[in-house]
């Protein structure tokens, strides 16, 4: 705040990186399912399989089921707290998409650089109705993608995104 | 101008006859020598000529001499014809292939089309055309030949590579191109003013010059790096100097101590490193020797290579980031680098992105002060020197803070950003210095990250976003409220700066490399209409 010059935006509240007073949206809970779902589909059998091998060859291997198990509560918590981590929020010009907990980081994509805008949803996320909204700019690595849409919303979002890029659309 | 053919816009043209045989290459040639010179050596073989020859063939002649007067008569015709059918094959595929590679400049964009069975069609649409290379490899300027490389934004299949046109033919072509894709480009209000100052007296650090960017008669010479300051650069590089310690080290340990056979046996383990370092910089020195560099009004040209040369023009409005860098080793000579980021050209092929992201390969500060008045003109030369050469402590740098000191236990007070009226510049580095340079309207995006440790220290890093290409502007471990501030001044600028620079003409392509492959085209359609 130093330079005397510079052009701080009065008009809006701040981007900031955690809190902040923006309007900050939440992604769909069903995400946490979603990952759930997932990380299960992995983590139960090799569970099944430890237990059985713990109880034909040798009880010591039911410790690894044991240990599989807390590791699989863990990354379960882990899971719930990065879904509620995510947030985004719609700005006059910029679209900002704020993830993690530990590993903070905030994307700020102006509309009037996106290249274009994909949707995609697994089987089983079309199955609970979300989606994920990928935003993509001239550069790969600067494009955000914000998973955990219900599908309707994400549809509208695409839209209202194409408008915006079309209108405030600026040379590469 | 020398020749009229190609300046008729949207007629069909085609490549010089020899270009299948070139595009084949050395490979191909040798591969052709080869099978030459053995059907010839057999064909004199059969004559009985063979031993006198090939002494060495002598001992297997009784071993197959079953039919001696049969091989005799059979052979020479037989190696005769073969030879001929090779040489009619190969004439009638090169012939083929030419017939069947035809390219036009015309209706706002460059085509291609190529193959015979898999046909290929390729478009680059002329606004996104970002420069238009001119390559000479080693085969074709023996022939007088010349490669025209069109790129586009858009990654790395977004080149449009016409091989091969007579070298006249080429630069006027590659003039042409350079033509249309300045008028059709992003026509803008800072132009008028933008063409007739000199280069250190425009505004902007990328004025949206592009309809005033055809090369208006020669480009004036800017410099030119010595062969022999780059053959020093190019040893002077990390990988060489790790691997020399090491050597040296080695030998030492092989005089002072007893166990020397044992630490020089260990030499011959590292020669394949030692091949890969020297492999690698010898290309670097193959890729940036004779290596000029020219003002071409509102572009760079770029001319360089030691037996593939390779002349590129960028225009100052495609760099979209710009980066002035010393290496540790370079410092107590006093030369710099400075690589940009162009859409169109960074990122993929390691040497490919290399060469023609490279601005200048080693330069002293003056050099680097010069090229850069070119480049970024509405960046006054003193931020540059204290971008480069500040040490910290100036009031126009900011973001330096106390709590960086555990992560960056040297450069903290370095580290750094600062704005002037078109860009902003990032510094960081106390022993290998850089500064980067992002201008305001080529800003794609804004990142904010926070590690574990960072947010233990109130610490967070910012990255500023361009085009790909190798330089990745960030300003590390800044105060959260520090980083905030930095995305909304920035993100803030970036928003004038994009209302300035008006949107293209023409909507952008589906696909965004601006490309379309009509690949899957069917055959039948051979003549595509007109748009």
């Amino acid at each position: 705040m130093a330079d005397p010059t510079s052009v701080t935006p009065a008009r809006q509240h701040a981007v900031t990186l955690r809190g902040g007073d923006l309007p900050w949206r939440p992604v769909s809970p069903m995400l946490t399912r979603v990952r759930l779902i997932t990380l299960a589909v992995v983590l139960v059998p090799l569970v099944i399989a430890c237990v059985a091998a713990g109880l034909l060859l040798s009880r010591w291997v039911l410790l690894g089921a044991l240990a599989l198990l807390l590791v699989g509560g863990w990354v379960a918590w882990l899971v719930a707290r990065q879904v509620s981590a995510i947030s985004w929020v719609e700005l006059d010009e910029e679209i900002v998409i704020r993830k993690g907990r530990m590993f903070r980081s905030l994307v700020s994509v102006p509309y009037g650089r996106l290249q274009y805008v994909d949707i995609q949803s697994g089987p089983l996320a079309r199955a609970l109705g979300i989606a994920s909204c990928e935003i993509h700019t001239a550069s790969p690595e600067s494009g955000g993608s914000l998973p955990g849409l219900p599908v309707a919303e994400a549809e509208a979002l695409r839209s209202r995104l194409a408008a915006r890029g079309e209108a405030q659309r600026a040379g590469l | 101008m020398t020749q009229p053919v190609s300046r008729p816009s949207g007629e069909w043209q085609r490549l010089h006859p020899l270009s299948p045989l070139l595009r084949g290459g050395v490979v191909l040639l040798a591969a052709l020598g080869y099978a030459a010179s053995q059907l010839f050596d057999n064909f004199l073989s059969s004559f009985g000529f063979g031993d006198v020859l090939v002494g060495v063939d002598a001992p297997d002649q009784p071993g197959g001499g079953g039919d001696p007067f049969e091989q005799a008569v059979a052979h020479p015709l037989l190696a005769l014809v073969g030879l001929a059918l090779f040489i009619g094959v190969v004439a009638l595929v090169n012939w083929v292939s030419w017939r069947f590679s035809r390219f036009r400049v015309g209706g706002g964009q460059v085509e291609l089309r190529q193959g015979v069975l898999f046909r290929q069609h390729r478009q680059v649409r002329l606004e996104r055309v970002q420069a238009v290379e001119l390559s000479r490899p080693l085969l074709a300027r023996a022939l007088g030949l010349a490669r025209v490389v069109v790129q586009s934004a858009g990654g790395s299949h977004s080149t449009l590579t016409l091989s091969f046109l007579d070298l006249g033919r080429a630069e006027v072509l590659r003039e042409h191109l350079l033509e249309l894709a300045g008028r059709t480009d992003e026509v803008t209000t800072a132009t008028p003013d933008a063409v007739g100052l000199a280069p250190g007296a425009a505004g902007a650090l990328a004025p949206d010059a592009g309809a005033a960017w055809a090369p208006h008669g020669a480009p004036r010479p800017v410099l030119e790096v010595p062969n022999g300051r780059l053959f020093v650069a190019t040893i002077l590089h990390g990988s060489t100097i790790a691997l020399g310690a090491l050597v040296v080290f080695g030998l030492v340990g092989a005089g002072v101590r007893s166990v020397g056979p044992l630490a020089l046996a260990g030499i011959p383990a590292l020669l394949p490193v030692a091949i890969g370092i020297a492999w690698g910089r010898f290309k670097e020195l193959l890729t940036h020797g004779n290596f000029h560099l020219a003002d071409a009004g509102t572009g760079v040209r770029v001319q360089q290579g030691l037996t593939d040369l390779r002349t590129t023009t960028i225009p100052v409005h495609r760099i979209q980031a710009l980066e002035l860098v010393q290496p540790l080793w370079w410092r107590p000579v006093g030369w710099w680098r400075i690589r940009v980021n162009v859409a169109g050209s960074g990122g993929q092929g390691e040497s490919e992105g290399h060469r023609e992201t490279t601005l200048l390969p080693v330069g002293t500060l003056a050099d680097a002060r010069q090229v850069l008045a070119l480049l970024a003109p509405g960046v006054p030369g003193h931020v540059w020197d204290s971008a480069v050469l500040g040490e910290g402590g100036d009031p126009a740098w900011r973001g330096q803070t106390a709590e960086a000191r555990w992560l960056d236990p040297l450069s903290w007070r370095r580290q750094g950003w600062s704005d002037v009226a078109t860009a902003v510049l990032l510094r960081s580095g106390r022993f290998t210095r850089r500064a980067v340079a992002v201008p305001h309207a080529r800003i794609q995006s804004l990142t904010l990250s926070q590690g574990w440790l960072e947010a233990r220290l109130g610490l967070a890093t910012a990255h500023v976003v361009p085009a790909p290409g190798p330089v990745s502007p960030v300003a590390a471990h800044l105060d959260v409220v520090e980083a905030e501030v930095f995305l909304a001044e920035v993100s803030e600028r970036a928003r004038w700066a994009r209302r300035r620079s008006e949107p293209p003409a023409v909507p952008l392509a589906r696909d965004p490399s601006g490309l379309v492959d009509w690949t899957r085209h069917p055959p039948g359609s051979s003549e595509p209409e007109r748009p």
